[in-house]
């Protein structure tokens, strides 16, 4: 999968070669890791929770304050698959056509009796890699024409419908320091984003890599490790993966036990929760464990894909109560305790991983 | 087949050979802990059997451990695990991520072509076949299961282990067996069948206790129970005491009342009329015996005279035992004035002979000062030994002097007759050897009374029975039953401690007047001025110090009685006080009115405790201290 193509998926292909499908899916995006990693320094974890929604089909919100690599991660990540990169700066000014377009009247000197006519102007959501930039900063009806886009995967442009090239994968940033002037994004729409990941800031060592890097000659392009046949095959390959009944389950009671009316919510979901999670939670939980196991070259889901992506996947969906947040209370806390609280397996079993685990 | 199937094929056996391991052990730990704890239940019973002493159901307890195992299983049973459970155990534990639970739900997934199955059966069943059984296998053991051992140990340890000794019933009062060779003072009342008696019906009486003390003399000897025993010694003792009050009693009353006046209009016979209103015929007779062999002739009359008053008096009045007595007692003063004289006179002979020597003085003086038959006897005595050493030159001069007394006395005195043959006598050793004769014969002559002496004869059988009563370890004496030998010295009651002892608790202490002859009913025995008297019966808790000799100074105790052998007064009972028992209400108790066999209790003795002024607040313990 040099090529960055990976085979595709059909009705009888053997499960040996599914099986080679998923090792070069694992593959791949050890290459699109490393790729990145030439010109992001650390961020590891945001790279992948990032990748995984790229595998998943699912667009992701990045959170962190100005400088930390936001852009710059989104901006590698566009080189190395080798899709059309585009950048939307919003800003309170910025108009919905602006951000998808709109028509604009051509007057053809050729054809100058046939008078002026009408044509579609795209906008940057018309990219295949989109960098919405500090979209906090935009006014809600900006905000919304992108989100639309965001869940259709096409755009109406004078009442023409305009279908968006696959693959179509959205990166939002928002800085969570400035509030002044911004519109926070409502919750229905943040739920269209299947992944909401915070960027932290750089320990030590990287931050001194990140000196050494961006103070010295620039490192140079990152390479294209993965075409656009092989997203799409990545992405397929993720549908593909197994759930089992036990694992979608777990998934499932983590979602009901989010909302603080449940009997099975834990104490810190009651106190500092207002609203939990919904059927949307569920589906992003699920899709991107699938994609963490496809990651990782595995056909099926465990527990543990569950638990890496219930904080990205859920934090951005659950909604604190005016307890919770005058108590301080973060979404990733609570998300915590419902780790802590419902348990993976049936009780039986979880007694017998006890006992092997004092034995 | 597809490659799914196939797959497939190789996972499914795979997983059910783990699984049935996996489920066969945890059935098998549920078992023990099912044993465990039956076991633990079966301990615990065999040795509530044990203490219990159920010796034979102690091996049937081990049943239990059984039953355990067999709930046991059917708890695993019903706890087995699922297909799923076991997967996600087997995920667990081999560290698959999951692939063989998503491998075990792909089991009846239609999509048998989907490539995806085919790699996670794949995998799962990689994993299976790389799994070892000591990775794999559930624990079977746990922490309780070390109680099998231990319990079937402590099974077998109580099933041999030999039974407790069965715990101390507690006894009935009074059930308790006494069983004692000791009945001495039960042959007292068994010799009133030798008693005389004073008609045919007092014979048939004394005969009948003389044969219940037989009885009950053979039975202590058997054994029998404690208040059986009580309760006949009790009556034996009730019937020698109305026996003993039988002179005048009843309609008799009267003359025994008269009759007794009579006496004791007089100062000399005031004493001996007083004893016979307390049917205390030794007394009176003592009294009578004191006044004939005084040396007062007048009072001899006087006395003879107001006895003879007095039984006439008595037979009017229809009271015939107590003239009869009265009568047996003036002839009995008779023979004993009639042989105080003629020792007497014969003493003084002799003193006159200047014969006799200290002995027969003192002896003499002794008949003056104390008037008793047996200062008669002693005097007698020591003039048979006085005439025995006689020289013929002494017995010479007292015939002489004899004569010449007789010739004083004139020819018509029956004094001076009796002095002549005396001298007569005297003028041959064979005369005098037969006046030695008559002499001892007169020491050994019995003037007492027949009443008197069957009164002493009840007097002794009542007194075994207390002793018979009290050798059976009976708690605590009665009130002023004569403790007043317990220093076992006659006359001296007061050297013995229990003897103060039994003052306290008695609480009467007429016994402890430390007077010969006038001691308690105890000491009676000691009662004698000679000091030859034995001790009476000790208390229960006699602690006296005395050595029980029975020998002690001489006290002059004349004219001092006491009153602690003092015949009740057998008239109508002072209120709330027991005098003797009545056939009770069947079953009665103090407490309840009852329907058994109660025999005999005293009239206020049922339901006593009801009717008692006892406050409400210790009615109750009174009620079961009294409980049968």
């Amino acid at each position: 999968m040099r090529s960055g193509a990976l085979p595709g998926k059909t009705d009888g292909v053997m499960a040996d070669q599914f099986e080679a499908g998923l090792r070069q899916a694992a593959e791949a995006v050890a290459r699109l890791r490393d790729a990145i990693g030439h010109v992001v320094v650390g961020q590891s974890a945001v790279v992948n929770q990032v990748m995984w929604g790229l595998v998943a089909g699912g667009h992701v919100l990045l959170e962190g304050a100005p400088g930390l690599g936001k852009t710059l991660l989104v901006r590698t990540l566009a080189e190395c698959l080798d899709l059309r990169f585009s950048r939307i700066q919003f800003t309170p000014d910025l108009m919905p056509s602006d951000v998808i377009g709109t028509n604009v009247l051509v007057m053809d000197p050729a054809q100058r009796a046939a008078g002026s006519m009408f044509t579609v102007q795209r906008g940057p959501i018309f990219g295949q890699v989109v960098l919405a930039d500090e979209i906090n900063r935009a006014t809600p009806k900006t905000q919304s024409a992108l989100l639309e886009a965001m869940a259709e995967h096409a755009v109406t442009i004078a009442g023409t419908r305009h279908v968006l090239e696959e693959p179509f994968f959205v990166l939002a940033t928002e800085n969570p320091i400035e509030m002044e002037g911004t519109y926070p994004l409502p919750e229905a729409q943040l739920d269209r984003f299947l992944l909401k990941v915070l960027v932290p800031s750089p320990s030590e060592d990287e931050l001194v890599a990140v000196l050494a890097r961006t103070t010295g000659r620039s490192p140079g392009a990152a390479p294209r490790v993965l075409s656009r046949e092989g997203i799409l095959t990545l992405r397929a390959l993720c549908r593909d993966v197994i759930v089992a009944e036990p694992v979608a389950r777990y998934a499932a009671r983590l979602v009901r036990a989010s909302d603080p009316s449940s009997p099975d919510a834990p104490e810190p979901v009651k106190r500092g929760l207002r609203y939990g999670a919904g059927v949307r939670g569920a589906q992003s939980l699920v899709l991107a464990a699938k994609a963490v196991a496809l990651c990782e070259g595995r056909a099926h889901v465990a527990f543990q894909d569950i638990e890496n992506v219930a904080r990205p996947a859920l934090r951005h969906r659950i909604i604190r109560s005016f307890e919770g947040e005058a108590d301080g209370v973060s979404p990733d806390s609570v998300i915590d305790a419902l780790l802590a609280a419902i348990p993976t397996r049936p009780a039986n079993v979880d007694a017998e991983r006890a006992k092997a685990a004092r034995a | 087949m597809p490659d799914g199937l196939n797959r497939d094929a190789r996972f499914r056996p795979l997983f059910e050979r783990w699984a049935r391991r996996v489920r066969a052990r945890l059935a098998l730990r549920h078992a023990l802990t099912g044993a465990a704890a039956g076991l633990a239940i079966a301990v615990i019973a065999a040795g509530a059997a044990w203490k219990t002493r159920h010796g034979a159901l102690r091996r049937y307890t081990a049943a239990a451990g059984a039953l355990g195992l067999v709930a046991g299983l059917a708890w695993a049973r019903r706890r087995r695990w699922s297909d799923g459970d076991v997967a996600l155990y087997l995920d667990q534990r081999l560290e698959s991520e999951e692939a063989i639970a998503t491998a075990a739900g792909l089991r009846d997934h239609d999509d048998a072509d989907d490539p995806a199955r085919a790699v996670v059966l794949a995998t799962a069943a990689s994993a299976l076949r790389d799994a070892g059984a000591k990775r794999v296998h559930p624990s079977v053991l746990k922490p309780v299961h070390a109680l099998v051992p231990l319990t079937v140990a402590g099974l077998v340890a109580i099933a041999r282990a030999p039974l407790p000794p069965a715990p101390a019933t507690a006894v009935a009062p009074g059930t308790t067996r006494v069983q004692t060779a000791d009945v001495a003072g039960l042959e007292k009342a068994i010799r009133l069948a030798q008693a005389s008696a004073r008609d045919p019906a007092q014979r048939e009486r004394l005969d009948a206790i003389a044969k219940e003390a037989e009885k009950l003399k053979a039975d202590l000897r058997e054994g029998i129970e404690k208040r059986d025993a009580q309760d006949r010694i009790a009556r034996l003792k009730d019937a020698i005491g109305e026996e003993r009050l039988s002179l005048g009693a009843g309609e008799k009353r009267g003359g025994l009342e008269s009759a007794a006046s009579k006496l004791e209009e007089s100062d000399l016979t005031r004493a001996a009329g007083k004893a016979l209103g307390d049917h205390d015929l030794e007394s009176l007779d003592e009294e009578m015996e004191r006044i004939a062999n005084a040396r007062e002739k007048a009072d001899r009359e006087l006395a003879k005279k107001k006895l003879d008053e007095a039984s006439e008096l008595a037979k009017k009045q229809g009271a015939e035992d107590v003239a009869k007595a009265l009568e047996d007692e003036k002839g009995a003063m008779d023979r004993r004035s009639a042989r105080a004289d003629a020792l007497r006179e014969l003493a003084d002979g002799m003193k006159g002979a200047g014969v006799g020597g200290d002995e027969l003085q003192t002896e003499s003086e002794a008949l003056d000062r104390k008037g008793s038959d047996a200062a008669a006897r002693r005097l007698a005595e020591s003039m048979a030994k006085a005439l025995e050493k006689l020289t013929p030159e002494e017995r010479k001069r007292l015939a002489e002097k004899l004569a010449e007394m007789a010739k004083k006395r004139g020819v018509a005195s029956a004094d001076a007759e009796r002095l002549k043959d005396l001298a007569d006598d005297l003028a041959t050793p064979e005369g005098q050897k037969r006046l030695e004769d008559q002499l001892r014969d007169l020491a050994k002559e019995d003037d007492e009374t027949e009443e008197s002496k069957r009164q002493g004869a009840l007097d002794d059988a009542e007194d075994g029975a207390e002793g018979t009563e009290r050798g059976m370890g009976r708690e605590g004496g009665e009130p002023g039953q004569g403790e007043g030998q317990q220093g076992g010295k006659p006359g001296h009651g007061q050297q013995g401690e229990g003897q103060q002892g039994e003052g306290q608790q008695g609480g009467q202490g007429q016994s402890a007047i430390p007077v010969p002859g006038a001691g308690s009913r105890g000491g009676r025995g000691s009662g004698k001025s000679d000091g030859d008297g034995r001790g009476g019966h000790g208390g229960s808790r006699d602690e006296g110090t005395g050595d029980h000799q029975g020998s002690t100074p001489l006290v002059d105790a004349h004219g001092l009685k006491s009153r602690a052998r003092g015949p009740l007064n057998k008239a109508q009972g002072m209120p709330g006080s027991i005098t003797t028992y009545v056939p009770g209400r069947a079953g009665a108790t103090a407490n309840t009115r009852g329907t058994g066999d109660l025999r005999a209790v005293g009239p206020r003795e049922v339901e006593g405790v009801e009717q008692s002024d006892v406050p409400e607040e210790y009615r109750e313990q009174v009620r079961q201290y009294f409980q049968p």
